[in-house]
């Protein structure tokens, strides 16, 4: 497979492909975001249509799975965001790979367990957080402990199932998306010459529109799983 | 052993460097976009909501005021009919009864006229009866003092003629 390009910068290794591909989406995200709310006023034009149509989904997503009204107000925005974020990071790598020699520069930076566990990390803490805030440190604590005490294991190891369910689903999604594309492209296509080529275009369209409706389910549950996390720790139970 | 397994992908290379590049990436993308996206939208969207609200609040306010406006009306179309009803059953009876007034008031002059004619009439018998008697008796007498001469007094002639009266008047 490609070989990734690794540099070190203050002792830390860093990737360059997720580096880049995520610094290319959250410009992306954000000059989109910008350009829908150029002009937002009280009779909406189109394009702010089509943004609060978003913030109206992501706001759904949040509302139906988060009970506590003060939380829904900032997940309101963590939500938005991460949506569109992962949305866009999920798409990258279906219509640009962008390979110099040997070495990948881009793709999908969610075809990277690092990047998925760095959200899920994100939505983990955000939900100890959220329970903290809510319950107190020892409320928070006791909270592991109900409703019966003899679940105190099973719900710590939950947190960490959750946490690992969370971005593996995603990465494992992302990724087969990309090593069939790969797949097709690389090894089908060239196989037999221009008979191969033919069969491999239209399968790799196919599987290209699939890649793109799996990367939106994708970001979809990736969103409402993290919601359902945080509801749970600010839910009364 | 599991871990390794997860990490297979990134061939056991733990990128921490990358986890610090995407965490810094996605605040600078929730400040920006709070900034410039999500606030803008959210407050305008409350604020149509509040609009929307209070819209409907006032509209119903509004009905409810013409609802009320509209039973005051009617009320006081009724009330005004039956005040002309009144005024006009007033009027009739207020003329009925001066109408009455009038016949009878009529009625009783008429009938006071008619006394006072019969008691001039009466009066005017009576007068014309105690003239005709004396002139009868003074007619009489002369004639009796040129048909009898001078027998008869004057007071014998006058009880002669009044028994003849009498007798004419029965």
């Amino acid at each position: 497979m490609e070989k990734p390009i690794v540099f070190k910068l203050f002792g830390l290794p860093f990737d360059l492909v997720g580096i880049l591909g995520s610094t290319l989406i959250a410009l992306a995200v954000f000059l989109l975001c910008k350009w829908l709310a150029a002009k937002v006023e009280l009779r909406p034009n189109k394009r702010q249509n089509v943004i609060e149509y978003l913030l109206e989904f992501t706001d759904n997503i949040v509302n139906t799975n988060v009970a506590d009204k003060d939380a829904r107000k900032h997940l309101s925005l963590y939500a938005f965001v991460l949506f569109l974020f992962i949305l866009f990071m999920n798409q990258l790598g279906l219509f640009l790979e962008l390979k110099v020699g040997d070495n990948m520069l881009l793709k999908s930076p969610t075809a990277d367990p690092v990047t998925t566990m760095t959200f899920a990390m994100m939505t983990l803490l955000l939900s100890f957080t959220f329970g903290v805030q809510k319950f107190g440190t020892r409320g928070y604590l006791q909270n592991y402990a109900r409703p019966v005490a003899l679940l105190l294991p099973i719900n710590l190891i939950e947190e960490l199932t959750n946490f690992l369910t969370l971005s593996l689903r995603l990465y494992g999604n992302i990724f087969a998306g990309e090593v069939l594309l790969t797949l097709i492209g690389n090894r089908l296509a060239p196989s037999l010459g221009i008979p191969t080529l033919i069969i491999a275009a239209p399968l790799a369209i196919v599987w290209q529109g699939f890649s793109v409706f799996i990367g939106s389910i994708q970001a979809y549950v990736f969103v409402t799983l993290s919601m359902v996390y945080i509801g749970k720790k600010v839910a009364k139970e | 052993m599991t871990f390794q397994l997860l990490f297979a992908a990134t061939a056991g290379k733990l990128y921490i460097g990358n986890e610090i590049w995407y965490l810094i990436c996605f605040a600078i993308l929730l400040i920006v976009v709070k900034r410039y996206a999500w606030g803008p939208v959210s407050e305008m969207l409350a604020k149509r909501q509040q609009r929307i609200v209070e819209d409907l609040d006032t509209a119903a306010e509004n009905r409810k005021k013409a609802e009320t406006l509209a039973n005051e009306r009617e009320a006081a179309l009724k009330r005004s009919r039956q005040e002309a009803m009144k005024v006009l059953s007033d009027a009739n009876a207020t003329a009925q009864r001066m109408s009455e007034t009038i016949v009878s008031e009529a009625n009783n002059q008429a009938s006071t006229i008619r006394q006072q004619a019969k008691a001039d009439a009466t009066q005017a018998k009576v007068d014309a009866l105690s003239s005709a008697r004396d002139e009868v008796a003074d007619i009489s007498v002369a004639i009796a003092e040129k048909v009898i001469a001078k027998n008869l007094s004057a007071d014998d002639q006058k009880a002669l003629v009044d028994q003849f009266i009498k007798g004419l008047s029965d």
